[in-house]
């Protein structure tokens, strides 16, 4: 302990004490667990495979404040960010905080809940699963998540219940006058064959420096099904640094698609752990970023039973000197037999100072299985310019018909009309700011 | 319409030029087939007068209808009414062939003080170019040449040609690796198309194109210069002879140069 000591841990860039500011035993037990861990981690440093490419000094550099040392500013009308389909089955929160007034779920089915962690502490589901989930490895980011929440999100859909209003979980993050850091956190149990659709969003109203570190956990029981749709548009001074994870049981399908559009800095480690045998899992992603932006994913598509079918579309665009990150795990354990993953990473890359890692890697002990995985760094192809130009589209519109087009599949993905609608103008305002 | 005066080009950033002084005119109301072996600078030359930037401009000028195109980008020359139907056409998945057409089409307008067609009125206007090439209305939907035949491809150059309505068109090999039976359409597409205002000249190898879309003029295109013109019987000679009787002919004109 004495050599971590030495070395800087989460706790060097944030500023006074985090607390448990909690009474549940359910919480506070995770709050606790979080700050030993965050007292005994060492930060993350170049000299850590997982961290070699990836520049952390958007962190680094700041001393982060809690939410009630930030003076952030007052909420403005939020309601521009709200789903039509989601009215009546909508959680804001806002810097993290619950808003009880801005939220509503009268058009849920009365025996699902969707509610507030803290107002939930006493559910049985939530006490057994909640922080049991993730296990990140001498990692710091989901301490600080676990030693600070106490709001969050609480989903827990009954067995054999579908959900065909899609859940919007809305993140709003104001403007504030020193930099603070909040910690969303959410918690899903899906019972046996249960169905729901669930779009997350993250969005920084200004453009203020803040650390938003999410992290949400899905305990998907047998033949549950969950889209989970993950939107990052935090502002572009933010750090943003996620963990996702899924748990799923036998059948289980959870289907998840991350759009990063947002943040100065995001760090994304999704995790899919295979608890049974034939489950069928997604994580895709896409990216758009330009600037100075960084863009780092680390999944995970952990297959540890036979006969599952695993997917993930990795799609990247890269302008300026913006930095993209993708190394993509695919562990297959001895006994899992009849696996069937599919990973690619696709990379567009559309200036000369853009920069691109990616690295798949392929952990395979099971001799029967079919795994593909594939990366490409690419540009837009001047013969697809040339051919688009000639039918008369200016050079600057071929170019942006191309990115869109590139993006759209991700997109396509999303389920919901309004979010498919909405990404597709951040394309369209992606692809067309030379034009401002 | 289009006059080609001693160009010359190269591939930008080489040295071989491919082009080697080409003269050629073309007035309206005229169908046009270049024949050429392979290498000939053929299909450069229908790239390079539709404003490619693969290739550099090293000598001599291209008109069209007077006015100098030669430092023109693609685009512009395209809102002028110059068409390239490509030999290969490029697959663009995720866009389909209308939106690639309407915006196409309300950019040429927009560039030449028309008026543009809102969806509804290029829905109709689009769908009513379809029999041109006997596609069905799905045709519209599919992104780009994307998982098209061979055959589709070339018959969406020609579709994509009937919608955009150009003055003048090159059609660069618009006959290779079509069957019989696709390269009627094709043609009969073509017929349809050309008219006393607009003027076309086909690229091709092989004569067989020209039984089904009858050229006013034929050109022998060697070595990166036309070096013979007239008309069909042109065609049919060359189908006889092969093009070894022209290349000697060329290396005697060549010494006479």
């Amino acid at each position: 302990m004495s050599e971590v000591l030495q070395k800087e841990t989460m706790l060097s860039y944030i500023e006074g004490a985090i607390e448990s500011s909690s009474d549940a035993e359910a919480i506070k037990s995770i709050n606790e667990r979080g700050l030993k861990a965050l007292n005994n981690t060492a930060f993350p440093t170049r000299k850590d495979e997982e961290w070699r490419f990836v520049d952390l000094k958007s962190i680094t550099k700041n001393q982060f404040v809690s939410l009630e040392n930030a003076n952030a500013a007052e909420l403005g009308d939020i309601s521009d960010h709200y789903l039509p389909e989601a009215m009546q089955s909508r959680l804001v929160f806002v810097n993290g905080v619950y808003n009880a007034e801005l939220s509503a779920v009268e058009g849920l089915p009365a025996n699902v809940i969707v509610g507030n962690i803290a107002e939930h502490a006493d559910n049985d589901a939530l006490k057994q699963h909640l922080g049991t989930i993730t296990n990140y490895e001498d990692d710091v980011f989901a301490p600080l998540n676990d030693a600070n929440f106490n709001d969050g999100t609480f989903i827990y859909v009954p067995k054999e219940t579908v959900v065909e209003t899609p859940i919007h979980i809305l993140n709003v993050f104001t403007d504030a006058d020193k930099a603070f850091y909040a910690t969303p956190r959410l918690l899903y149990v899906g019972e046996m064959f249960s169905k729901s659709t669930i779009i997350e969003e993250h969005i920084g109203l200004a453009n203020n420096v803040y650390l938003n570190v999410p992290v949400t956990e899905f305990k998907m029981f047998t033949g549950s099904n969950v889209h989970h749709a993950r939107i990052q548009r935090d502002s572009k001074e933010a750090s943003h640094v996620s963990r996702p994870i899924a748990q799923l049981d036998k059948n289980a399908e959870y289907h998840s698609y991350t759009i990063c559009l947002g943040a100065k800095l995001f760090r994304n480690d999704p995790r899919v752990i295979q608890d049974a045998e034939e489950v069928d899992f997604t994580v895709d992603g896409l990216v758009l970023i330009d600037g100075e932006q960084i863009a780092d994913t680390h999944s995970i598509m952990d297959h540890r039973f036979a006969h599952a079918t695993s997917h993930q579309l990795h799609k990247v665009v890269v302008n300026d000197s913006a930095h993209s990150i993708f190394n993509g795990k695919i562990f297959v354990a001895k006994d899992a037999q009849k696996i069937d993953s599919f990973q690619e990473n696709r990379n567009l890359l559309l200036s000369v100072d853009g920069k691109v890692n990616t690295k798949p890697q392929l952990e395979i002990f099971a001799d029967d299985v079919r795994c593909s995985h594939g990366a490409t760094i690419g540009q837009l192809q001047d013969e697809e310019v040339f051919y688009l130009q000639s039918r008369g589209l200016t050079e600057q519109k071929s170019r942006e018909l191309l990115v869109y087009a590139f993006a759209l599949e991700s997109v396509e993905s999303m389920a919901v009309e309004s979010v498919e609608k909405l990404l597709l103008d951040e394309v369209i305002k992606y692809t067309n700011r030379d034009n401002k | 319409m289009l006059e080609i005066k001693n160009l010359h080009a190269k591939v930008e950033g080489e040295d071989i030029e491919i082009l080697k002084g080409v003269n050629l005119k073309v007035n309206a109301g005229e169908i046009h087939a270049i024949m050429g072996p392979n290498g000939s600078g053929k299909s450069t030359l229908s790239k390079v007068v539709s404003g490619h930037p693969e290739y550099e401009i090293t000598e001599g000028e291209i008109l069209f209808e007077g006015e100098d195109i030669t430092e023109m980008d693609a685009d512009e020359r395209a809102h002028l009414g110059l068409f390239l139907a490509f030999q290969y056409p490029v697959e663009v998945p995720g866009i389909t062939n209308k939106t690639l057409l309407r915006e196409a089409y309300n950019t040429i307008a927009r560039a030449n003080d028309r008026d543009e067609l809102d969806p509804l009125e290029f829905e109709d206007y689009i769908t009513s170019k379809l029999e041109v090439i006997e596609m069905k209305d799905e045709f519209l939907e599919r992104s780009i040449n994307t998982g098209f035949s061979g055959g589709e491809k070339k018959k969406n150059e020609i579709f994509q040609m009937a919608v955009l309505d150009p003055k003048l068109s090159f059609l660069d090999e618009t006959d290779s690796g079509l069957d019989i039976d696709a390269l009627k359409v094709v043609s009969d597409g073509v017929n349809k198309i050309a008219s006393e205002e607009n003027a076309i000249v086909m690229i091709t190898h092989y004569q067989r194109l020209l039984n089904y879309i009858k050229p006013d003029h034929v050109h022998v295109m060697m070595a990166g210069r036309i070096i013979k013109s007239g008309d069909i019987k042109l065609a049919e000679e060359l189908e006889a002879n092969g093009y070894d009787q022209l290349e000697k002919e060329l290396l005697l004109n060549g010494e006479a140069q």
